[in-house]
C-alpha cells in the first residue's frame, strides 16, 4: 500500500495525540489511585489508633481496678500505685481515644456511653479507695459487694469490644480498598504500557514503510534519470539523422528535378534555333536554293527529332521523379497497423517468392535461421522491406557464382529484433554505403534496370517502424543488410509520443 | 589547345541531354577536340585507370576532365578524389560542371584539387554562355601530358 505524505503526516499526528492522551490518562489515574491509596492508608492508621487506644484504655481501667483490689486486701499504700498511675493517665488516654475515634462516626454514641461508664467506674473506685483510707473497710467492701463495679466493668468491656469491632471492620475495609487501588494501579500501568508500545509500534511501522517507499521512489527517480538521459541522447541522434536526411533529400530532389529542366529549356531553345533554316527555306519560296533546302531538311529530320526526343524523355523523367517522391512521402504518411506477426513465416513467404531465381543454378539457395518467431509490427511494411532486400540480393548478384542468401533473426538487447540478410553478391564499395540509401542513387556497375528508389523506400519504412537499417559489405564478396526493429510497435510509438 | 598532341576531353555526365547540349556549345565555341562521353562513373574510371585500376593506361595521354557530381552509380566527388590521387592523372585539369551550388560541396571539390567549378544554370542562355566560355577557356589553356 503506498503511503502518501499527507496520510503519513496525519497518521503520525494522530498516533502522537493518542499517545499523549493515553499518557495523560495513565498519569491522572495513577495520581488518583495514589491519593486514594494514601487515604486508605490514613484510614488504616486511624483504625489502628482507635484499636490500640481502646485496648490501652481497657488495660488502664483494669490496672486501676487491680490497684484498688490490692489496696483493699492489704491496705498497703504501695499496692495503690497502679490505681494512682491509671487514674492520672486516664484523662489523656480518653482524649487519645476520642481523637482517634473522631473519624468513626459510628463510634461516637458508644464512646459517650463509655465516658459515663468510665466516670461511674472511676467514681466507684475512688469511693472504695477513699473509704479504705478512712479505715472504713466495711463501707468499702459493701460498695464492692453491691456489684456496681463489676457491672460497670462488664459494660465497659462490652462497649470497648464494640469499638474494637467497629475499628476492626474499618481496618479490614480500608485494607481491602487499598489492595483494590493498588491492583487497579498495576493494571492501569500495564494497559498503558501496552497501549504506548502498540502506538510506538504503529508509528514505527508507518515511519519505516514511508521511509522505505521514499527510498524506493528515489531509486526509481534515479533509474528514470539515467534512462531519460539515454533516451534523450537516442532521440537527439535520431533527430540529427532525420534532419541530415531531410537536407540530403531536399538536395537530391532539387538537383534531380533541375537536371531534366535544364534539358527541356536547352532543347526548347535549340528547337527555336533549328526553325531558322526552315523559316528561311519556307520564306524564300520558289527562290530557295538547294543549300537552303538541304539545311531545312537536315534541321527538320535530324535536329528537331532529336530535340523533341530529349524534351519528351526529360518530361517523362521528371514525371517519374515526382511519382517516386510522392510514393515515398505517401509511405511516410501511411497509417501503420500494429499486429502480432509471425516473423518466420513472413520471411519464408518472401523467400519463396524469389526462391526459383535463387536456386536456378546448382549450389544456390536461401537459408533461413529464425530464432525470433513473433513481432508486433506493421505486416505490410515488413513484407515490403523483406521483399525489397531479397530482390536486391538477387538483382545485384555476382555473375561468377551461384546465389547464396542467408536470413537470420535474433533477439537483441531490450527485446529488439535483429534481421540479417546476407548474400554473396557483388558487394558495395565502402564509399557508397550511405549513398545506396539515398533517393535515386545507385552503386556499382549499372547493368540492371532500376530507379534507385528501393533502399530509400526500405529505410523510410524501417524508420517508420521505429527501427533502423545498416549495411556491411565487402566489394566483390557480398553484402549484409541488418534491420533492427522494436519488439512492439505500439509500445515504441507510446514512448516516442511520451 | 595549342599543344602538338591532341587533347581529349573526358566528359563524365549521366544525363544524355546535358551531354548533347554541352557538346553542341563546346563545338560552337570552336573547340574541335575529341570528346569522349561516359554516362556513369564506373565506365569512366575503367577508361582512366584501366582494368587493373593503376592508371598506367593514362600515361602519356593529354586529358581534360569534365565532371558531373551526381552520377547514378557513384559520387562524382569520389571520382575527383581518385583522379587527383593517382600519379598518372593528377595533373589533368578537372572541370566540375554540375547542377549543385551547395557551398560546402564547392569547397570540398576545390580542396580535393578541382581546377574549375561551374554550376549549370537552369536558363538555357546562361547555360550555353557558360559552356561557350568554357570552350574558349579550353582553347587557351595548356594541358600537360600525363606522366
Amino acid at each position: 500500500m503506498p503511503i502518501s505524505q499527507a496520510f503519513f503526516q496525519r497518521s503520525n499526528a494522530l498516533l502522537l495525540a493518542i499517545g499523549i492522551a493515553v499518557l495523560v490518562i495513565i498519569v491522572a489515574t495513577s495520581l488518583w489511585l495514589t491519593t486514594a491509596s494514601e487515604r486508605y492508608f490514613g484510614e488504616v492508621t486511624a483504625a489502628r489508633a482507635v484499636r490500640s487506644a481502646t485496648a490501652d484504655l481497657l488495660s488502664l481501667v483494669q490496672d486501676a481496678e487491680t490497684g484498688q483490689r490490692g489496696y483493699l486486701l492489704t491496705r498497703d499504700e504501695s499496692y495503690l500505685a497502679p490505681y494512682s498511675a491509671a487514674a492520672s493517665r486516664l484523662p489523656d488516654q480518653r482524649a487519645r481515644l476520642e481523637r482517634a475515634a473522631a473519624r468513626l462516626p459510628e463510634v461516637t454514641p458508644i464512646l459517650q456511653r463509655v465516658n459515663s461508664e468510665l466516670e461511674q467506674k472511676m467514681g466507684e473506685l475512688a469511693a472504695t479507695v477513699e473509704a479504705t483510707r478512712r479505715s472504713d473497710i466495711e463501707t468499702a467492701l459493701n460498695l464492692v459487694r453491691s456489684g456496681t463495679g463489676k457491672r460497670l466493668m462488664d459494660e465497659l468491656r462490652t462497649d470497648l469490644s464494640a469499638i474494637l469491632a467497629v475499628s476492626e471492620k474499618e481496618l479490614r475495609e480500608a485494607i481491602d480498598a487499598q489492595v483494590t487501588a493498588s491492583t487497579r494501579l498495576r493494571w492501569t500501568t500495564i494497559i498503558g504500557a501496552i497501549m504506548i508500545l502498540a502506538m510506538a509500534g504503529a508509528a514505527s511501522w508507518t515511519i519505516i514503510s514511508y521511509t522505505r517507499e521514499l527510498v524506493a521512489a528515489r531509486r526509481e527517480v534515479e533509474t528514470l534519470n539515467v534512462g531519460l538521459e539515454e533516451r534523450v541522447r537516442e532521440r537527439t541522434d535520431a533527430l540529427v539523422k532525420a534532419n541530415e536526411e531531410v537536407q540530403r533529400f531536399a538536395y537530391i530532389v532539387t538537383h534531380d528535378l533541375r537536371a531534366p529542366l535544364v534539358n527541356i529549356m536547352g532543347f526548347t531553345s535549340e528547337l527555336e534555333a533549328m526553325f531558322k533554316p526552315i523559316e528561311a527555306y519556307v520564306g524564300a519560296g520558289a527562290a530557295a536554293t538547294s543549300e537552303q533546302k538541304a539545311a531545312a531538311e537536315e534541321a527538320l529530320r535530324v535536329d528537331v527529332a532529336e530535340a523533341i526526343g530529349f524534351i519528351r524523355s526529360s518530361t517523362r523523367k521528371m514525371d517519374g521523379l515526382i511519382n517516386a517522391i510522392l510514393k515515398i512521402s505517401r509511405e511516410g504518411r501511411r497509417e501503420l497497423r500494429a499486429e502480432s506477426v509471425d516473423l518466420t513465416s513472413l520471411i519464408e513467404t518472401a523467400a519463396a517468392a524469389v526462391h526459383h531465381q535463387a536456386s536456378a543454378e546448382e549450389g544456390g539457395g536461401i537459408e533461413i535461421d529464425a530464432q525470433v518467431t513473433r513481432i508486433t509490427s506493421d505486416r505490410l511494411s515488413l513484407d515490403q522491406v523483406m521483399g525489397n532486400l531479397l530482390d536486391n540480393a538477387i538483382k545485384y548478384r555476382a555473375t561468377e557464382r551461384p546465389i547464396r542468401i542467408a536470413v537470420r533473426t535474433r533477439r537483441e538487447r531490450r527485446g529488439w529484433v535483429k534481421i540479417e540478410i546476407e548474400d554473396n553478391g557483388r558487394g558495395i564499395a565502402a564509399t557508397d554505403h550511405e549513398r545506396i540509401f539515398e533517393l535515386f542513387r545507385r552503386s556499382g556497375t549499372q547493368n540492371t534496370a532500376g530507379e534507385g528508389i528501393g533502399l530509400a523506400h526500405v529505410r523510410t519504412m524501417v524508420r517508420n517502424l521505429g527501427g533502423d537499417i545498416a549495411v556491411r559489405s565487402d566489394l566483390g564478396k557480398g553484402t549484409t543488410f541488418t534491420v533492427t526493429l522494436p519488439p512492439d510497435l505500439t509500445a515504441y510509438r507510446r514512448s516516442a509520443e511520451a | 589547345m595549342t599543344n602538338g598532341k591532341p587533347v581529349s576531353i573526358i566528359m563524365i555526365e549521366d544525363d544524355e541531354g546535358h551531354a548533347r547540349l554541352i557538346e553542341k556549345n563546346i563545338r560552337r565555341a570552336g573547340v574541335s577536340n575529341e570528346i569522349i562521353p561516359f554516362a556513369n562513373g564506373t565506365d569512366a574510371l575503367n577508361y582512366l585507370f584501366g582494368a587493373d585500376g593503376s592508371g598506367a593506361v593514362s600515361a602519356g595521354r593529354q586529358l581534360l576532365i569534365l565532371l558531373d557530381l551526381n552520377l547514378p552509380d557513384m559520387g562524382g566527388v569520389d571520382i575527383l578524389d581518385k583522379v587527383k590521387a593517382n600519379v598518372h592523372t593528377k595533373r589533368s585539369p578537372v572541370v566540375v560542371l554540375t547542377t549543385t551550388d551547395d557551398s560546402r560541396e564547392i569547397q570540398r571539390c576545390y580542396d580535393l584539387g578541382a581546377n574549375v567549378y561551374i554550376t549549370k544554370p537552369v536558363d538555357y542562355d546562361g547555360f550555353a554562355n557558360a559552356i561557350r566560355q568554357l570552350g574558349l577557356f579550353f582553347s587557351v589553356i595548356q594541358v600537360p601530358e600525363t606522366p
